[in-house]
């Protein structure tokens, strides 16, 4: 079996290093840094990294629908989902995944999007 | 440089934040850079009360008045992000005026890491909860297709060796009119008949220390002697054949199907092995297995036939009469005998 992008960077302790650092970028940024204003960061980052490593072949799962609940009362744009897109891939970049897995991590997220984005704000 | 010096550049260059305040007014002697960044530069009246909220002067009184240490996690909004600091302060009153020594930690990633681990841990156990049940599944499901003792042997070396057992006896079970039976009824009736009627077998089975190999069709199979050697397996296989057909008498009287099965025993050597690579299953195979095979055929409806060299075995537990040489295709002449009911009530001979 080909090594997943997880296992290859090192597993949870390299993804949460990622989702760190993309958070620090969120709560900067002034289209996406209010949704995270008041939130439980630690609970956050600690999801956000299940669910990004899941993605990328990790042991944590995430349904669908689990995901449509948690993004359902948002109201997240398309414009917050491409600002959000944009922030991953630099941080991910900026902790050293080669061109190719970045741009696979960004389709599996893309591949969610209609999940994510508000089905009112399509 | 003075040692003064040299300490006041270390306070100024370590990642703590550190304040040194007044006791009787907690103005501001001293501040570092770290601590500026957090709570602001304080401004030439500012009281550290005011630089920190969250820290009100009732909760320094103690520490002012009895020199107890005060240290609190305090959470702290700084734009979108909230931070957590520990807070230390503690009195330095042997100096001239009474100071305090304020010492700031941004703990803020420790406590998300900390919240990480624990759901992290959380996880794998879960997952290792998963995977032993899926193991017990496996386990359990192995189980159903070879004797624990096999199974052992194939989890250990991945193979089974092939073994020949000299003294093992066997029972085979055939229900009559079975085909007649199957293509006149449903199949998840006819699949729930057998389902129900070889569960009955297998506690029985189980009962005497046998071993159910298998069922092909209608046909239910077990063996006693392997892959343990056991002494009384004619007798335990005989128990096993008389429980089975009072099993379906009482069963008959109170359900809609009758059934009726003919029993045929056998003793001798047999071979067990697992057979197979991917559809692996244990299987027996020899003389005894074909005895028993060849002898259900002879057997009237509900009744119990065996060779008349388990005669001897059986004649002190079971009402054994002869019924005399027959000739038995790929055997030859074999003197028979009918296995009637059980003279006592037997001991279980369970293996554990």
């Amino acid at each position: 079996m080909p090594q997943s992008i997880y296992e290859k960077y090192g597993g949870f302790s390299a993804i949460s290093r990622v989702v760190m650092t993309f958070y620090e970028m969120a709560l900067e940024s002034d289209q996406i840094g209010d949704y995270f204003a008041d939130v439980d960061m630690a609970r956050l980052i600690d999801h956000q990294t299940k669910f990004i490593s899941s993605l990328l072949g990790g042991p944590a799962s995430f349904s669908d629908e689990r995901l449509e609940a948690v993004h359902r009362a948002l109201a997240i744009s398309h414009e917050d989902f491409d600002e959000m897109g944009a922030l991953l891939k630099a941080a991910l970049e900026q902790h050293g995944l080669s061109e190719p897995d970045v741009r696979t991590t960004l389709s599996a997220i893309e591949a969610k999007r209609n999940i994510i984005v508000a089905r009112t704000a399509a | 440089m003075s040692i003064a010096a040299i300490n006041e550049q270390l306070l100024r260059a370590i990642g703590v934040g550190v304040a040194v305040v007044r006791a009787s007014d907690f103005g501001f002697v001293f501040h570092n850079q770290p601590f500026a960044e957090w709570f602001g530069t304080p401004g030439p009246h500012a009281a550290l009360t005011d630089a920190i909220e969250g820290l009100s002067p009732e909760d320094l009184g103690p520490l002012c008045e009895e020199g107890l240490r005060y240290s609190a996690e305090l959470k702290i909004k700084r734009k979108r992000r909230t931070l957590v600091f520990a807070i230390n302060i503690s009195l330095a009153s042997h100096l001239d005026e009474a100071l305090l020594v304020v010492e700031c930690q941004n703990i803020t990633r420790i406590r998300e890491l900390e919240s990480m681990i624990d759901s992290y841990s959380a996880m794998v156990e879960r997952n290792t909860r998963e995977l032993e049940r899926e193991k017990e599944r496996v386990e359990r499901l192995l189980l159903n297709l070879m004797p624990r003792q096999v199974y052992e042997e194939f989890k250990t070396f991945g193979v089974v060796t092939p073994q020949l057992y000299p003294q093992v006896s066997v029972v085979m079970l055939d229900f009559v009119n079975f085909t007649d039976f199957a293509s006149r009824t449903d199949p998840t009736v006819t699949l729930g008949e057998l389902n129900d009627i070889f569960t009955a077998f297998d506690r029985i089975v189980e009962q005497f220390g046998c071993e159910r190999i298998k069922t092909i069709g209608d046909a239910y199979l077990a063996v006693s002697g392997m892959p343990e050697p056991v002494p009384e397996h004619a007798t335990a296989v005989a128990h096993c054949a008389t429980r089975f057909l009072r099993y379906l008498d009482r069963r008959n009287q109170s359900h809609q199907h009758k059934w009726q099965a003919r029993i045929g025993l056998g003793t001798g050597s047999a071979v067990g092995s697992v057979v197979g690579i991917q559809k692996y299953v244990y299987d027996v195979f020899g003389p005894a297995v074909n005895l028993a095979s060849r002898l259900q055929v002879f057997a009237n409806p509900m009744k119990i036939v065996a060779p008349a060299e388990m005669k001897e075995a059986l004649s002190e537990e079971f009402r054994v009469t002869d019924i005399g040489p027959e000739d038995i295709k790929g055997i030859g002449e074999v003197h028979l005998v009918n296995v009637g009911g059980e003279l006592s009530t037997p001991q279980p001979a369970s293996r554990f």
